[in-house]
């Protein structure tokens, strides 16, 4: 860390972002967010919730539910290796301040960057929602994303994409 | 000080309530005079506090209304309903200005400016209705005379000399002659300094020293001066309080040779007479005497201590981690055999249970708390209904978890309007249907089995289940063919959006936010039941659980699975083969004779496993109406889960009500037994 008087005396405020993997794409959130990194423990799912619902774990007695990040984008769900991490997040939820755990990848590592280096995400090859990306990050060959987390983990988004799955489970039911 | 103002306006609160309480009962017997006293003691501390907390405007406020309830005690005035009506709105005032007692809002100081006035002109109206036979006389009562002039700097140790005065007149009947010296109208004049001083006569029981105490802090600095004038009291003496000089600010004070050639001016036979009177009183005082101290021991005695409600949470959520803390160690123990070590988790578990119980008995608070406040709504929405009713309430001491009676009240004051707005009919109506003039709503509370149960009951017009039937067929809720049993046809109306408004009483509103309160009940995991007749009146009946903290229930598994199922809601388990289950295309199960429908939780929670092991375990659950069988793969044993909130993100897996962290660390989720049983009755409907 950067003593205050030197990050004073930058005309920049640099801001830090946590980085990681989903598949081989790079994402980051802002480290300020970041509660904690955590290794995969025992998960406990909960029946007949959503795909990107990874169940639920014990948190040193609290019970914290777990999102799988990829699901939610769109990405096959996760496999679990050694690097597979729990990032534990902060996020404001109908004016509540909740935490949730996001399964990702990898870590990689907190980048320290400027606020003008951060470009607005091209909005020609969207493939993620729009209203997910906050911008994008240049790092030497790679684009790194950085997620809007309030929008990404939103219940409403949940909920509704939760319904749309029900649906389908049901119909699935009647067909069988 | 931010900390002294919430504890001040915690200690108001409680004291409104109090005041509401007393003001309520002495609406029915208004000469009960330990109740006046009693509002006249939270008055009085009321506006000791509030001074002390320096809000000057509530406690000058609180003031003249305490003058009212003084003289009411002292017989002076009698109880009348315009007093009580101010009172009331007085105390609704009060609740407000107390939060901001700088009274920022000019409507509100309006308001209190005339509220200030209807309570001065209460005690101008009655200043004149002194009853001369109304004489309060003890013949061990005397009559003292004090002189108190304070010194001139008593304001700068921060002493109200007004305080002390008051303390005075706590003693007993008095007559406080006041006298401002004439230097507060001239040029010297130093508003931090006091040119008030007293002279007092005053008519006690006690003795001298209960005086000089009044005086105890000040009486090195200020000139006191105590003298008693006779041994009976004068001031039950007609002859003598005619001839008491009128207190005028301006005028000297009638000074202790005045008052002594008063005293003997009292004929002697007088004097006597008052002595004979107080022998006949004797045994009444001797009662209100017991009643006094009774209420004095109260106060001394410190029996319970007030503790935020954040320490409790905070405990209660200490002791939990404790609990499950524990279990992991008698786990440990348990696959370690050591002795030693198993002995020690032995004590620790016996400890924690009982460390468990006695958080959550602090935890728990009597109900009476809660009903005290629609006491108060009842009277006003029927007094503005125009409609008379009588509110009763029942076991109030019932104990519940804190969380459920705060999440009670809305709920209980919808259903409670619902009563008086709907339920109750207008008094013309009742007469025309033979029932008595005056309504009744009663409001109990009981404890049956892990529950505690309250009942909202009125003897009003009732609603027509025909009626909810119609409609509910109308908006297609059912069909026509739908064979609903009573109960059934009466949960209609907890269904979002059905209104009942034109259909049964075609007064706008009934049936609105049933769905609410249905939910809010569902919340803290209770139940709610409706039961109604035609012209006779409904009850609806809410069934909670004791906590919502602890639960005991029964540990199984499908798969890798922990789940927990509510104790309370398991009539019987039974093992049986997993092959007994299958060839069943009705999905029935036959247990004891009995066909009993059947929810495979493998199936169920689509678990996708082709091996299921061969023997299963049969929950049977029950609630009122149905039976279910739930089907589990084995039942590990009963187990105390310390529930915790799975979270926003999983409410639609409502059949979830919680989870609970087991003693190796994972966690297992507890199951809603009423959730499973009515997922069992839909899908039963939907493929019948």
């Amino acid at each position: 860390m950067r003593s205050i008087e030197e990050q004073e005396h930058d005309n920049e405020v640099m801001e830090s972002y946590l980085s990681f993997k989903l598949d081989d794409e790079f994402f980051a959130v802002d480290v300020k967010k970041v509660i904690e990194i955590l290794e995969v423990p025992g998960i406990t799912s909960i029946p007949l919730s959503p795909d990107y619902m990874a169940g639920v774990i014990n948190l040193r007695g609290k019970v914290l539910p777990l999102i799988d990040t990829k699901v939610k984008f769109g990405l096959e769900s996760i496999e679990f290796t050694v690097d597979t991490c729990i990032v534990v997040i902060e996020i404001e939820v109908e004016g509540e301040v909740l935490q949730i755990g996001t399964l990702v990848d990898a870590v990689l590592e907190v980048l320290e960057v400027p606020q003008s280096a951060i470009q607005p995400s091209p909005s020609i090859e969207a493939k993620y929602r729009l209203d997910f990306i906050r911008g994008m990050i240049r790092r030497e060959d790679e684009f790194i994303m950085l997620l809007n987390l309030d929008q990404v983990f939103s219940i409403q988004d949940v909920m509704y994409m939760q319904e749309a799955n029900e649906t389908m489970s049901s119909e699935e039911l009647t067909e069988k | 000080m931010e900390n002294l103002h919430s504890v001040y306006l915690e200690e108001a609160e409680d004291l409104f309530s109090k005041i509401e309480e007393s003001l309520l009962l002495l609406e029915k017997s208004p000469d009960d005079s330990s109740l006046i006293a009693e509002v006249f003691r939270s008055m009085h501390t009321l506006k000791g506090s509030s001074s002390m907390y320096g809000s000057s405007k509530v406690a000058d406020f609180v003031h003249n209304l305490e003058t009212i309830y003084d003289q009411v005690r002292g017989h002076e005035i009698e109880l009348s309903q315009p007093i009580i009506e101010a009172t009331f709105k007085s105390l609704d005032h009060l609740k407000k200005i107390v939060q901001a007692p700088d009274i920022p809002d000019p409507i509100d100081a309006k308001y209190h400016e005339k509220l200030t006035a209807e309570i001065l002109g209460l005690l101008e109206d009655y200043s004149g209705e002194i009853a001369p036979a109304k004489k309060e006389v003890n013949h061990s009562k005397c009559t003292y005379f004090i002189s108190f002039t304070p010194d001139k700097a008593i304001f700068s140790d921060g002493t109200n000399p007004l305080l002390l005065i008051d303390e005075l007149k706590d003693l007993g009947p008095s007559r406080v002659y006041t006298s401002i010296d004439k230097r507060l109208k001239s040029k010297s004049y130093d508003p931090k300094k006091c040119y008030t001083s007293w002279n007092v006569i005053l008519a006690t029981e006690d003795d001298v020293n209960p005086i000089k105490d009044v005086f105890i802090f000040v009486e090195e600095t200020s000139k006191i001066v105590i003298e008693k004038i006779s041994d009976v009291d004068l001031l039950g003496l007609s002859e003598f309080t005619s001839q008491l000089p009128p207190n005028d600010l301006n005028a000297k004070l009638p000074a202790l040779k005045d008052f002594k050639k008063l005293v003997k001016a009292v004929p002697a036979e007088a004097l006597t007479r008052s002595a004979e009177d107080s022998l006949h009183e004797d045994e009444v005082d001797g009662q209100e005497e017991e009643k006094l101290q009774k209420s004095h021991g109260k106060e001394e005695a410190i029996t319970s201590i007030r503790v935020s409600a954040d320490k409790l949470d905070e405990l209660m959520n200490q002791v939990s981690e404790l609990v499950t803390t524990q279990a992991g160690l008698s786990l440990y123990a348990e696959n370690n055999f050591d002795p030693t070590l198993n002995a020690i988790a032995d004590n620790v578990e016996k400890l924690s249970r009982q460390l468990r119980d006695i958080a959550f008995e602090m935890t728990l608070i009597q109900i009476s708390n809660l009903f005290r406040r629609f006491n108060r709504v009842t009277r006003d929405i029927s007094t503005q209904l125009g409609k008379s009713v009588k509110f009763i309430t029942e076991g109030g001491e019932t104990e519940l978890d804190k969380k459920i009676i705060d999440s009670l009240a809305d709920p209980l004051m919808h259903l409670i309007r619902n009563s008086l707005d709907h339920g109750i009919e207008s008094r013309e109506e009742r007469v025309k249907m033979g029932k008595p003039e005056k309504g009744t709503i009663k409001l109990s509370s009981y404890y049956s089995g892990a529950k505690v149960y309250i009942q909202i009951e009125d003897d009003g017009r009732g609603i027509d289940a025909q009626k909810i039937r119609e409609k509910a067929i109308a908006n297609r809720l059912i069909s026509k063919d739908d064979q609903l049993s009573e109960r059934e046809i009466y949960d209609l109306i907890f269904v979002p959006g059905f209104s009942m408004a034109k259909s049964v009483t075609d007064i706008s509103g009934r049936g609105v936010g049933m769905d609410v309160v249905k939910k809010n009940i569902l919340d803290i995991r209770g139940d709610i039941t409706v039961e109604s007749k035609i012209g006779q009146g409904t009850k609806i009946v809410l069934g909670l659980p004791l906590t919502l903290s602890v639960i005991d229930g029964l540990l199984v598994k499908v798969e890798a699975t922990s789940f927990v199922v509510p104790l309370g809601d398991i009539k019987k388990c039974y093992e049986i083969k997993r092959d007994e289950l299958s060839n069943d295309f009705n999905e029935l199960i036959t247990l004891e004779e009995d066909k009993i429908p059947y929810l495979d939780l493998r199936k169920e929670f689509l678990i996708k496993d082709e091996n299921p092991p061969e023997k299963a375990s049969i929950i049977l659950l029950e609630n009122e109406d149905n039976k279910i069988a739930v089907c589990v793969d084995s039942i590990v044993g009963e187990y105390q889960a310390v529930l915790k909130p799975v979270g926003k993100y999983y409410r639609n897996q409502e059949f979830v009500s919680g989870a609970t962290i087991l003693g190796d660390g994972s966690i297992a989720l507890v199951l809603d037994a009423y959730k499973i049983i009515a997922r069992k009755i839909v899908k039963q409907k939907k493929s019948a």
